[in-house]
């Protein structure tokens, strides 16, 4: 993996926690303490189905992505780093010939 | 019917002993806050802290919850525990009301500043919920796990006496045994606002129940008072409501020990208040120590429910008295068994809460 790219990863992995612990109310949990593989839902972080709903509403606003089609939600949404890739690999800019 | 619970959530702290200790204490300075439409001006708040609302043994139910449902649900879950009613006996047979002036406006115009910022389609959901006046009411009920009715009422400066008024006619047609019923308000950055351009603020922190103004001083306040009622005798421990007026009923002066007034600056002209005035009772005002509310008269209520269960008569907190009237002015023990709560609404309607021993 290239250094830029990975850079970009980490980059958009860290704004990704710190709007999950704003944006789904996670007082007691500190960005940093959210693992890139945890999973989000039930078992993992604990999220429920309210925020998977308030997860889509912070792509739109965030990076301008809509997530329609819940089967590739729950794919994009298993993990940080799931979803980093997803942000990733739909806003990167063409690269230039 | 009888006050068996009291809790409270107030500038000062949590729980009705913390109450107590404040209305014994007396006057404290209000915070001084800056608003950001009304730059290099202070003005004074009683504004609950975040580590008062902070409890971990519900944050998982109250993740979302936005601080007017906090204050709610806090107050209510103590008031019940105050009460020492076992939890199996309430399931089916507790009624929840709560009473609110302006319901969550803060969550309310955040949500209308979501639209304007992001558009219909970008809103969160979670935040209209919250944005609705039965949110408090809905997490309270989600929390002591109860089934009965619930309901939210409204009515601008007297939404509390609606409110018991209703517990009272639940309670005797026996849709349920026991209620919960309170008032929450909250003060952010839009009552904030509003009260600095509509109100005369304290600058000195101030508010003077006793000056009768038509332009009083009032300096803003938030927070929740709940009251577990019932018919049952055997559940009373702090006394008893006797009866809720609204209009101009006559009342026999000659029987009450107390008449406190809910004159705190936040409805307006309080001249009214001077036509209420006992020849022989001692007069008092509390809004001082929790600041000016359109619920105010729930925490007036539970100052007078605190001095006939302790048999105490608390000083008056901003003992300011140009009309030279009998205001309590000095805290220490007598019999207390009458004491009314009066308030006038900005159309000067008076509503008289009458608590007995």
């Amino acid at each position: 993996m290239e250094e830029r790219q990975k850079k970009e990863l980490e980059q958009i992995r860290k704004k990704l926690k710190k709007l999950l612990v704003t944006n789904l109310s996670l007082a007691d949990i500190k960005p940093e303490d959210i693992k890139d593989d945890e999973i989000l839902f039930e078992e993992g972080l604990g999220l429920d189905s309210l925020d998977a709903v308030e997860i889509v509403v912070l792509l739109q606003r965030n990076f301008g992505l809509e997530v329609k089609d819940m089967d590739q939600g729950k794919k994009i949404f298993f993990s940080v780093d799931t979803l980093t890739q997803y942000i990733y690999e739909n806003t990167k800019k063409p690269s230039k010939k | 019917m009888n006050i068996s619970g009291i809790g409270i959530i107030f500038t000062h702290g949590r729980g009705i002993n913390k109450y107590d200790e404040a209305l014994r204490q007396g006057w404290r300075k209000p915070s001084l806050i800056e608003l950001p439409s009304v730059p290099n001006k202070q003005f004074p708040l009683y504004p609950v802290e975040e580590k008062t609302i902070t409890d971990k043994g519900i944050s998982g139910k109250t993740r979302r919850a936005d601080k007017f449902s906090k204050m709610a649900v806090l107050a209510a879950m103590d008031a019940l525990q105050d009460s020492d009613l076992k939890i199996d006996k309430k399931k089916f047979s507790l009624g929840i009301i709560v009473a609110s002036a302006f319901g969550p406006h803060v969550t309310t115009f955040r949500f209308l500043d979501d639209i304007l910022d992001y558009g219909e389609a970008n809103v969160s959901p979670t935040l209209f919920s919250h944005s609705v006046h039965n949110a408090a009411a809905s997490y309270i009920a989600s929390v002591l796990d109860s089934q009965g009715p619930t309901i939210t009422c409204t009515q601008f400066s007297l939404s509390f006496q609606q409110a018991l008024i209703l517990s009272k006619a639940w309670l005797h047609e026996g849709r349920c045994e026991y209620v919960l019923v309170g008032s929450v308000d909250e003060c952010g950055t839009v009552m904030e606002y509003i009260c600095s351009q509509k109100l005369k603020m304290a600058h000195d922190g101030k508010i003077k129940p006793f000056t009768f103004s038509a332009r009083p001083w009032a300096v803003p306040g938030e927070g929740s008072v709940f009251f577990l009622v019932s018919r049952d005798k055997a559940l009373k421990k702090y006394c008893q409501i006797e009866e809720i007026t609204l209009g101009c009923q006559a009342i026999k002066e000659e029987d009450i020990d107390i008449t406190i007034l809910d004159a705190d600056g936040i409805a307006g002209d309080e001249s009214q208040y001077r036509n209420s005035l006992p020849t022989n009772a001692y007069i008092a005002g509390y809004a001082p120590i929790f600041g000016s509310m359109m619920t105010g008269s729930s925490f007036q209520c539970a100052a007078g429910a605190l001095m006939i269960k302790n048999q105490i008569r608390y000083a008056c907190p901003v003992q300011d008295n140009p009309y030279n009237v009998n205001i309590c002015k000095v805290t220490k023990q007598a019999k207390m068994k009458k004491i009314q709560c009066i308030r006038y609404n900005c159309l000067n309607e008076k509503a008289v809460i009458m608590l007995q021993q």
